[in-house]
C-alpha cells in the first residue's frame, strides 16, 4: 500500500477515535447547532408574544382634552390607563419600568386642533428591542386618533379627506426572494462554513503534530521508511478532510435547525430550501477546499513548532481572530464581491458565499476567488513543508 | 553492520547557551558530537556509554537518520545515511525507554501500522506478528487499545513494533530508562536475542549494570568525544582493579581536563 495512504488511514482512524475531535466535528454542529437555533427561535417567539399580549400600563394626562383618544384607549382590552399622576412622577415611573408609557396632551390641545393648528402631544417611553413592539402598539393608537382628527377636520372644511394625498406610491421590490434572503442567510452561512471548517481542522492538527510530538510517537514514526513529506501529506489529508466534513455536518445541522423552526412562513421556507440545493452547496464546498488547505497547513505549521499540546493550543487560539474579523467585515452592509475584495482571503469566501446564494456570482469573480485561495493555500503548504523538514522544529525542546 | 567515521554534529546555540559562551569564542553553535568513529559488528552488542548530555542520543539519532550529520559518514547495513535514508530506515529497528504508542489504537493495529510502513505483505505480517506476540506473551491483549494496557504490556508492544520487520540493525537509546525491573528485563532479553539472531545491536546507556551484562564492544563518550573505543574485555583488563563505575568516572574526568 502507498505509504502516504497508510499514514492517512491510520491518522483518520486515530482521529475518529478522539472524543475531542468527535465533539467538535459531529456533536457541536449536528446536535448543538439545531438545538441553539430551536432555542433562539423559541425565545424570540415567546418574547414577541409576551410583548403583544402584555397589558400595557399607560399614564395619560389630557387636562380635559383629547376625549376621543381616551375613549379609544378604553376600548383596548390590553391597555390599563393610569390616571391622577403628575408628569414628573409618570416620567420617573417609565424610566424605572413601573409604567410602560406616558402620553401628555398639551392644555390647549383641543383649542389648537379646533383652530386648524397641530395639537401638541408628548409621548414618553423606554424602548429596547423587546419594548419596541410595545411602543409600536401605542404608535398605532396615536396614529389612529390622528387620522380620526384629520378626517373630522377635512369634513368640517367640506373637503374630501383623501384630497391631501398627492401621490400613491406603489412599492415594487424587484429583488427576488432568493436575493433578499441571501443578505441574511448569506451573512450567516460564511460564519457557519468558515468557522466550523476551522474548528474541525483545529483539534486534529494539534493532536497529529504537537500531540504526537508530546506523546513521543513522532520520533518512532520518523525512523520508519516513510519520508517526512509522506508523513506530512498523510496527516495533512486528515486535517483537511475533518475540516470539510465538519463544515458539511454543520450544514446538515443548520438544515435540521431550519426545518424545526415552525415560525418560518411556508413561502420563505420554500425559498430557503430552494437555496440549499446541490449546485450552490457544491460551489460553496469547492471554495472551502483551498481555504481548508490553508487552514490545515497553517495549523499544522504552528502545531509542529509547539513543544506540547498545551503550547500548540496557546499559539493557535489567538489565530481565531484572524478568521473571525474578515468574516465579520463580510457581514457589513454594502460589502460586496468586487475584483478587489475577491483577492482578500477569507473575506472573499464570505462575500462569494453571499453572491452564490443570491445566484449572481460571475465566473470572473469566482475564478479570482479561487486563484487567491489557491495561491494562499500553496504558500501555506510550502511553509508547512519547510517547518516539518527542519530538525530544529521536530526536536525542539528535546 | 554500522560504520561511523569522523562524525560531527553542531546545533545552533539557544539564547542561554550563547550567553554562557565567552566573548570572542561565541560561535553561535554548540558541538554535540565531535569527530567520533566506531564500528558495530553483526552478532555483537555495541554499547555507547556516557553521562547525560554526552552526545549518545544525538549519535544514535544520526544513525537512525533522524538528524543529519554536520560532517562525517555513517553506513548502516551497507547504506549511507545521507544518500540512502529510506533504505537505512528499512534496515533498522529503533527503541527508546521513552518510546510511547498510539493510545487509541490496539496492539494489533499498532504493529500492523509499522508493518505497512515497512511494506510487509499481509501473510508475512501475520506470521511475524503471531510469532512475536506469542514470544512476548501478549496474544490475549492483541485487540485491546494501548491506553488500556499496563506499562509493561505497552513496552512489549513497543518491542513487537520495533521487531515486526525483522531488522538487521537494532538501535536502543537508553531503552530501560524509567522502566520497572521486570519490564527492563524484557528489554535486556530482547537485546540478547537480537545478538543471538546475528543482528547488529547498538545501545546507549549510563547504567553500569547493563554494560557489564550485555557489552561485547564498548565506546565511552563524553562531551561529544570518544574517550574509549574497544572490546569490553579489553576495557575490563585496563581497569587495574577499579570497579567499572570508578573506571568510567576516571575516563570521563580525564577527557574533561
Amino acid at each position: 500500500m502507498n505509504t502516504t495512504l497508510v499514514i492517512f488511514k491510520k491518522e483518520l482512524k486515530d482521529t475518529l477515535r478522539d472524543r475531542r475531535t468527535l465533539v467538535s466535528m459531529v456533536a457541536i454542529p449536528l446536535i448543538l447547532f439545531p438545538t441553539l437555533i430551536g432555542i433562539a427561535a423559541s425565545v424570540m417567539r415567546s418574547q414577541m408574544q409576551k410583548a403583544q399580549e402584555k397589558v400595557l400600563r399607560v399614564a395619560v394626562q389630557t387636562s380635559g382634552n383629547a376625549a376621543g383618544f381616551v375613549a379609544l384607549l378604553e376600548t383596548q382590552t390590553r391597555i390599563q390607563v393610569v390616571q391622577n399622576i403628575s408628569a414628573d412622577s409618570a416620567r420617573a415611573m417609565v424610566a424605572n419600568d413601573s409604567l410602560d408609557a406616558f402620553i401628555a396632551f398639551a392644555p390647549d390641545f383641543d383649542r389648537q386642533v379646533a383652530a386648524m393648528h397641530p395639537g401638541s402631544v408628548t409621548f414618553s417611553y423606554k424602548a429596547t428591542e423587546r419594548q419596541e413592539i410595545e411602543k409600536r402598539r401605542l404608535d398605532a393608537l396615536l396614529a389612529a386618533y390622528q387620522e380620526a382628527l384629520r378626517v373630522e377636520r377635512f369634513k368640517k372644511l367640506g373637503i374630501d379627506p383623501s384630497v391631501n394625498r398627492t401621490m400613491r406610491i406603489d412599492e415594487q421590490n424587484l429583488a427576488s426572494a432568493r436575493e433578499q434572503i441571501a443578505e441574511v442567510l448569506g451573512g450567516f452561512l460564511p460564519y457557519l462554513f468558515i468557522i466550523f471548517c476551522y474548528i474541525g481542522s483545529l483539534y486534529p492538527a494539534i493532536d497529529l503534530a504537537a500531540g504526537e510530538k508530546e506523546r513521543g510517537t513522532l520520533e518512532t514514526l520518523l525512523t520508519s521508511p516513510a519520508s517526512r513529506m509522506e508523513i506530512l501529506v498523510g496527516k495533512f489529508g486528515v486535517v483537511v478532510l475533518t475540516g470539510i466534513a465538519t463544515a458539511g455536518v454543520a450544514l446538515i445541522g443548520m438544515y435540521i435547525g431550519i426545518l424545526q423552526v415552525k415560525e418560518i412562513p411556508p413561502e420563505l421556507l420554500k425559498t430557503i430550501l430552494g437555496i440549499l440545493q446541490v449546485r450552490p452547496i457544491l460551489l460553496l464546498l469547492s471554495l472551502l477546499l483551498p481555504l481548508t488547505i490553508f487552514f490545515a497547513a497553517g495549523l499544522l505549521s504552528l502545531s509542529i513548532f509547539a513543544r506540547s499540546y498545551k503550547e500548540a493550543q496557546t499559539m493557535i487560539t489567538p489565530s481565531m481572530i484572524v478568521i473571525i474579523v474578515p468574516v465579520f467585515i463580510g457581514l457589513m452592509p454594502g460589502m460586496a464581491l468586487t475584483p478587489g475584495t475577491a483577492l482578500i482571503p477569507i473575506l472573499n469566501v464570505s462575500l462569494a458565499t453571499k453572491a452564490i446564494i443570491a445566484g449572481n456570482i460571475t465566473p470572473f469573480l469566482l475564478a479570482e476567488v479561487y486563484a487567491s485561495l489557491i495561491v494562499l493555500a500553496g504558500l501555506a503548504l510550502f511553509v508547512c513543508a519547510k517547518v516539518f523538514g527542519r530538525e530544529g522544529t521536530i526536536f525542539r525542546g528535546t | 553492520m554500522i560504520t561511523v567515521e569522523d562524525l560531527w554534529k553542531t546545533f545552533p546555540a539557544d539564547r542561554e547557551r550563547r550567553k554562557e559562551q565567552p566573548p570572542g569564542r561565541n560561535t553561535g553553535e554548540v558541538t554535540a558530537v565531535a569527530g567520533i568513529s566506531f564500528t558495530c559488528q553483526p552478532g555483537r552488542i555495541f554499547t555507547l556509554l556516557g553521562p547525560n548530555g554526552a552526545g549518545k542520543t544525538t549519535t544514535l539519532r544520526m544513525v537512525a537518520t533522524l538528524l543529519k550529520p554536520t560532517r562525517g559518514t555513517i553506513s548502516v547495513a551497507g547504506f549511507d545515511v545521507a544518500r540512502q535514508p529510506r533504505e537505512v530506515r528499512r534496515s533498522i529497528g529503533f527503541l527508546t525507554g521513552s518510546t510511547k504508542l498510539y493510545e487509541r489504537l490496539t496492539a494489533d493495529e499498532t504493529v500492523k501500522y509499522y508493518a505497512d510502513l515497512h511494506g510487509m505483505e499481509h501473510a508475512q505480517f501475520v506470521r511475524r506478528r503471531d510469532e512475536l506476540f506469542s514470544l512476548l506473551g501478549i496474544d490475549e491483549f492483541a485487540n485491546r487499545r494501548i491506553g488500556k494496557l499496563s506499562s509493561g504490556m505497552r513496552q512489549k508492544v513497543s518491542i513487537a513494533r520495533t521487531m515486526i520487520h525483522d531488522p538487521a540493525v537494532v538501535v536502543f537509546d537508553e531503552p530501560t530508562v524509567g522502566l520497572d525491573v521486570i519490564t527492563a528485563r524484557h528489554i535486556i532479553d530482547l537485546i540478547r536475542s537480537c545478538k543471538a539472531a546475528g543482528k547488529t545491536v547498538i545501545f546507549s546507556t549510563h547504567i553500569m549494570g547493563e554494560v557489564s551484562l550485555l557489552s561485547d564492544d564498548l565506546a565511552v563518550i563524553s562531551n561529544g568525544k570518544l574517550c574509549y573505543n574497544g572490546t569490553y574485555n579489553d576495557f575490563r583488563a585496563s581497569m587495574k582493579g577499579n570497579s567499572l563505575e570508578e573506571a568510567f568516572i576516571h575516563l570521563v574526568e580525564e577527557a574533561g581536563r
